[in-house]
């Protein structure tokens, strides 16, 4: 009986590396057989193949949430869904953790990023991204209370700051010199300063418009100075091709107004930037 | 207080959506970790050294390492470094991947509580087998197995309990489980933005949860009691 017991399990064993050598081959061969063809030479062929452009998206009002039947809307959503049915496929969208979305993209989970990402150092040399399409600032959060005293850039010097750990937040204010805990999102800072943890946050300015002041958890908050001005854009893989068809895409629908029109639909018609 | 009142039908339904996922990975890695644990921990007692070196060394591996760097390589590496993502992006895909992960290493803390239970068995009681003619396999059905349970049902509540936190590492390659649901509303979804309380209010669902296992695995250990 042990011996018999000995033997299944050598050749349960046996086999599950043999499986395992076996996919690893197989995945390999058809991976590089289709990259061959494909994905390494054309990402738009490798799209159009699949029949779906997935986007990795994070829920992020105006640019993308969801509505009440559960459907991805949004600036950047409904433009995402024009640019899939120009390329004649279909958008999916996935929920992704911010902090991998270079793993993502590379490891061929998601397709782009299209999510109001600040085009920054970090996210230009390591995605190939579209042209900047959207205005925005990185503004400094304080209690309302002590609002007055934090106008401009010099009064921020004794404050300690919370920013969103790799954000565009965090390059402002290493860059100035202040004192900064780095957290892991911008939710996050928002909630060192109300806890008092932090004296303030550097986040976007999109995403500050909703998410301090009334009818939030923090009625006590307020912004104040804007430390920059930047843009957002779509990040691909390095070397992508989609990156054009997006370029002559959001060209397209810039001269028929098409794009002005659903940045209306999100009250951001005043960011877009002209292409 | 009011605003909360407000928000609270929409929360809720939103972490239901959550600790539903959540209680999915929890029943799926039982259901998968039981019977793996038990083939490892056979592995590990083996005779045959280098089957049992073998498994020890998983056992190290996955014991020794994170679970969330585990989900991140079982997530990423078939598209990283094969170019090939076998899971896919959706969320059945990141389902699948968390499941795998999830069963690999709880069947590895399960397989060493197995091997002290079947090993903390007296020897006389496999004698008494041997002497009645009966066969190892019939030994290890009928005579070690119930007496392993028995010994087993404390440190494995212990691990189940675990279990259930544990399922929140999921959330690192975006399966959306509680936390990831009550972490929505502090950034913004569904119309509510900047709401921190739905995230502590999860540690609710954990406590009710964890309530209803201890009660039932007391009940487990209370119905084994009668032998000792």
């Amino acid at each position: 009986m042990k011996k018999i017991l000995v033997l299944m399990l050598t050749i349960l064993l046996a086999f599950s590396l043999v499986g395992c050598g076996d996919a690893k081959e197989t995945e390999k061969t058809s991976g590089s057989a289709s990259s061959d063809k494909s994905s390494k030479d054309s990402d738009v062929a490798y799209v159009k193949e699949k029949g779906t452009l997935v986007i990795g998206i994070t829920d992020f009002a105006p640019m993308d949430y969801k509505d009440d039947n559960g459907e991805w809307i949004g600036f950047d959503a409904d433009m995402a869904k024009a640019f899939a049915k120009s390329l004649g496929v279909k958008a999916e969208f996935v929920e992704i953790d911010w902090d991998n979305k270079i793993m993502e993209l590379d490891g061929k989970t998601i397709d782009c990023v299209w999510n109001g990402m600040t085009l920054t150092d970090e996210v230009t040399s390591s995605m190939a991204c579209s042209n900047a399409y959207c205005n925005n600032a990185q503004i400094v959060i304080v209690p309302s209370d002590k609002a007055d005293k934090y106008q401009d850039k010099d009064s921020l010097s004794d404050l300690s700051f919370a920013v969103e750990a790799g954000s565009a937040g965090e390059e402002q204010v290493s860059t100035l010199g202040l004192k900064y805990t780095a957290v892991k999102a911008q939710a996050d800072a928002l909630m060192e300063v109300a806890a008092g943890t932090s004296d303030a946050a550097v986040i976007d300015s999109l995403m500050a418009a909703a998410m301090v002041g009334e009818g939030t958890s923090y009625t006590d908050l307020t912004y104040t100075v804007g430390l920059n001005n930047e843009e957002y854009g779509v990040g691909f893989r390095k070397g992508s091709d989609l990156v054009s068809a997006l370029n002559d895409f959001f060209a397209a629908s810039y001269a028929d107004e098409s794009m002005q029109k659903c940045a209306e639909t999100y009250g951001v018609q005043a960011a877009v930037i002209k292409q | 207080m009011e605003q909360i009142l407000e928000q609270l039908p929409i929360v809720l339904k939103a972490l239901n959506v959550g600790f539903l996922q959540t209680l999915k990975l929890f029943f799926v890695t039982l259901i998968g970790a039981f019977p793996l644990g038990l083939l490892i921990a056979f592995g590990s007692m083996s005779h045959f050294k280098p089957l049992s070196y073998f498994t020890k060394m998983i056992v190290w591996i996955i014991r020794g390492t994170p679970l969330m760097i585990q989900l991140l390589i079982i997530y990423y590496f078939p598209g990283l470094v094969l170019h090939n993502p076998i899971w896919g992006g959706g969320e059945t895909g990141r389902f699948v991947a968390a499941s795998v992960s999830f069963i690999l290493n709880y069947a590895c803390y399960f397989s060493e509580i197995y091997r002290g239970g079947i090993q903390g068995v007296p020897v006389g009681q496999e004698e008494a087998g041997l002497v009645l003619g009966m066969t190892k396999g019939q030994i290890f059905v009928k005579i070690t197995l119930l007496q392993m349970i028995k010994r087993i049902v404390p440190p494995m509540s212990n691990e189940i309990i675990t279990l259930v936190k544990d399922t929140s590492l999921a959330r690192i390659i975006a399966l959306q489980e509680i936390i990831w649901a009550g972490q929505a509303f502090m950034k913004g979804s569904q119309g509510i933005s900047g709401a921190i309380w739905p995230l502590f209010f999860t540690a609710i669902y954990y406590l009710i949860c964890n309530g209803i296992l201890t009660i039932l695995l007391g009940r487990l250990e209370k119905k084994l009691d009668y032998f000792k």
